[in-house]
């Protein structure tokens, strides 16, 4: 078997700064491989989005070991997490966070204009196509998000993450703003990327769309436990 | 390099978005730099057009900063003196002046005492021994011309600017009808008055018929004609050029250093005339009370300057608070924290370029409108050009004023956390 792409063992994160130290992740644990999707479920406040921040490079944990493709990256320093993040990650929130004033083109084109690689005009519109293509709104590259539903915003979002070809997709709740049919599309698109050997990372509140991951964890007081019941 | 190049493209293109996005608010922004702007602009124009106005006349009636001058009080005897010890030298030039009247026989000229041709300065004068007394005659086609007659090139030591024709050529065999250089108020006198040009010098043995061959810009006011003393002195003894009943000048230019100054000096003193000696400077002391009334506008206008400073810096706090998240989300798919600082002070280098642009156009367009409404009264503003050092200054008082108004919000957007937009 290969070597995971992601590997985090014993990872902490204190909160501090206010009168009580709290403590978000009490040794986290987690392997996922190229190809697998994990859903990652808990109540609100139990620190689902602290762990997606450590994985994602936004923040360092306090102890522990993030390893990426067999490499110890838990404490970049943030120049090298920058270009990682560019080359590695790719990231769904549960707002969409388009810019409005840009269309879903140039909104996508956004992670190709970060300053991490120069693309020429005509293989950034290339990839810009191919990455709206894939999530089936190509048709909608002129179109400014004001003009568009949740699910196609979403869905520019999701194509954004695509653009460079990540390894990793970390997923915020995509489906939290959506109703339930257009959230299932969403994870359609999401899964489908698994399919040509990404990683999905989930965090969900809906069962439904954590059900159709491989693997669900559960995050409760700042433990990640597998469901082992969960396929 | 290539690196280097990919982030100020990407800054560049995420800068310009985010003025199109934010027309307005930059519009804001030009609004309240552009007065700054301009102050500096105007200023750097004003003085540039009148360092190039006074220093380019100033060398022309003073000469070169450097040069020794020396101002020799009119005796007949001292002209022989002098223009015998310089006659040769390339290091030094006599200049003699004298009254001349150029036009018809026996008339007065239409600017008695050689007056610039729209001044009057009263009736002329006849001057000997025993005094001054008005001249008689009917008024005629005439003009009345500061003669000054020169022992070699005085060009090395002032700068006259050819406008026609040719300068005075010192190498030939001399002619016997003088040939004349005018200035440029001379010829305007000739060009209005068209006249069978006779030469009436005081003195002179005969009245000779001048050569006009060039006209050059001298500076000087006065109508004038530069002529070679070797073609003058054929009709007029050198004497006779330095008659203060007359109204002579006698005048010697040195380089630097010329061993002709204190031959000079000392044959002089041996005659009892004390002459007169110094050093032109008069570039280096106009430049010094220049550069001082420049410096007083230049702070003037750096405070309007700061005004719109502010005005920048307010507007990009603002914007930075509204883009929280947007910084938050670039950097999230990888953008470096220096690149959104670089996108910011790229969006208000570019405010600041675009208002400087808008002060350039306003400051050549208002040149113009002065230089059409008060150019007729005013030579210094006549068919002026707007300096390109006024451009540069308005480009770098842009920049400047874009920097120093989009540092602070470049170093916010920099340090906000990718956190804000998980937390959202």
């Amino acid at each position: 078997m290969t070597a995971p792409l992601i590997e985090l063992a014993g990872i902490t994160k204190v909160l501090k700064g206010q009168e009580q130290p709290r403590t978000i992740l009490d040794g986290v644990g987690l392997t996922v491989h190229a190809g697998e999707s994990v859903a990652i479920v808990g109540r609100s406040g139990s620190g689902k989005s602290t762990l997606l921040s450590v994985l994602g490079l936004f923040d360092r944990p306090d102890s522990g070991s993030y390893r990426l493709e067999d490499q110890e990256i838990a404490r970049l320093p943030e120049r090298r997490a920058a270009r990682l993040r560019s080359s590695h990650f790719g990231f769904v929130f549960q707002r969409f966070f388009l810019l409005k004033h840009l269309t879903s083109a140039q909104n996508v084109a956004m992670a190709l204009v970060n300053g991490q690689g120069w693309l020429p005009r005509r293989q950034r519109r290339n990839r810009v196509m191919e990455a709206l293509d894939q999530v089936g709104i190509a048709h909608l590259a002129k179109n400014r998000p004001a003009k568009m539903s949740g699910g196609e915003q979403q869905r520019v979002a999701i194509a954004r993450a695509l653009v460079r070809d990540p390894k990793v997709l970390l997923a915020d709740e995509p489906t939290g703003a959506l109703d339930t049919e257009t959230g299932t599309l969403v994870i359609d698109a999401l899964l489908a990327a698994t399919e040509r050997g990404c990683g999905l990372i989930l965090v969900t509140h809906d069962r439904d769309h954590a059900a159709r991951m491989g693997r669900t964890h559960d995050l409760v007081n700042g433990v990640l436990n597998e469901r082992v019941a969960a396929r | 390099m290539r690196r280097f190049s990919g982030r100020f493209r990407s800054s560049l293109i995420i800068g310009l978005q985010g003025i199109r996005a934010r027309k307005t608010r930059t519009l804001l922004s030009m609004i309240s730099l552009f007065l700054g702007v301009l102050a500096v602009v105007v200023v750097q124009a004003g003085a540039s057009i009148a360092e190039r106005a006074l220093l380019a006349d100033l060398e022309l009636t003073a000469g070169y900063d450097g040069t020794r001058v020396m101002e020799v009080p009119t005796q007949q005897e001292a002209a022989d003196l002098v223009t015998a010890t310089v006659r040769g030298r390339t290091d030094a030039v006599a200049m003699l002046g004298v009254s001349g009247i150029v036009g018809e026989p026996g008339v007065q000229p239409i600017n008695p005492g050689g007056s610039p041709i729209d001044q009057d300065w009263g009736p002329p004068m006849s001057c000997d021994e025993s005094g001054c007394v008005p001249v008689g005659g009917p008024k005629g086609e005439a003009v009345e011309v500061r003669l000054t007659a020169l022992t070699g090139d005085v060009r090395q030591f002032r700068p006259f600017r050819q406008e026609s024709g040719t300068w005075l050529n010192f190498t030939t065999v001399p002619a016997l009808a003088p040939r004349l250089v005018l200035n440029l108020e001379a010829a305007k006198a000739f060009e209005r008055h068209h006249v069978p040009a006779e030469m009436r010098v005081g003195g002179a043995t005969n009245n000779v018929t001048p050569q006009f061959t060039g006209v050059v810009d001298d500076g000087d006011q006065q109508p004038r004609a530069y002529v070679r003393l070797d073609e003058l002195t054929a009709w007029l003894p050198t004497s006779r050029l330095a008659d203060p009943n007359t109204g002579g000048e006698l005048r010697l230019m040195m380089v630097e250093g010329s061993p002709v100054e204190q031959v000079v000096a000392s044959k002089l003193k041996a005659l009892g005339n004390e002459p007169y000696a110094f050093t032109v400077e008069s570039r280096k002391e106009q430049e010094k009370t220049l550069t001082l009334m420049r410096l007083v506008f230049f702070a003037m206008a750096g405070l309007v300057l700061l005004i719109g400073v502010a005005g920048i810096l307010n507007v990009g706090l603002a914007t930075v608070g509204e883009r929280v998240e947007e910084f938050a989300l670039r950097r999230a798919v990888g953008t470096p924290r220096f690149l959104l600082a670089g996108i910011v002070l790229v969006e208000t280098l570019l405010t600041g370029l675009f208002t400087a642009a808008a002060a350039i156009g306003a400051g050549v367009a208002g040149l113009k409108v002065v230089s059409m409404v008060v150019g007729n009264s005013e030579p210094l503003l006549r068919n002026v050009q707007f300096p390109w050092e006024a451009g540069v200054a308005g480009i770098i008082a842009g920049l400047v004023a874009g920097v120093l108004g989009g540092f602070i919000p470049a170093l916010r957007a920099a340090g906000i956390p990718i956190a804000t937009v998980m937390r959202a």
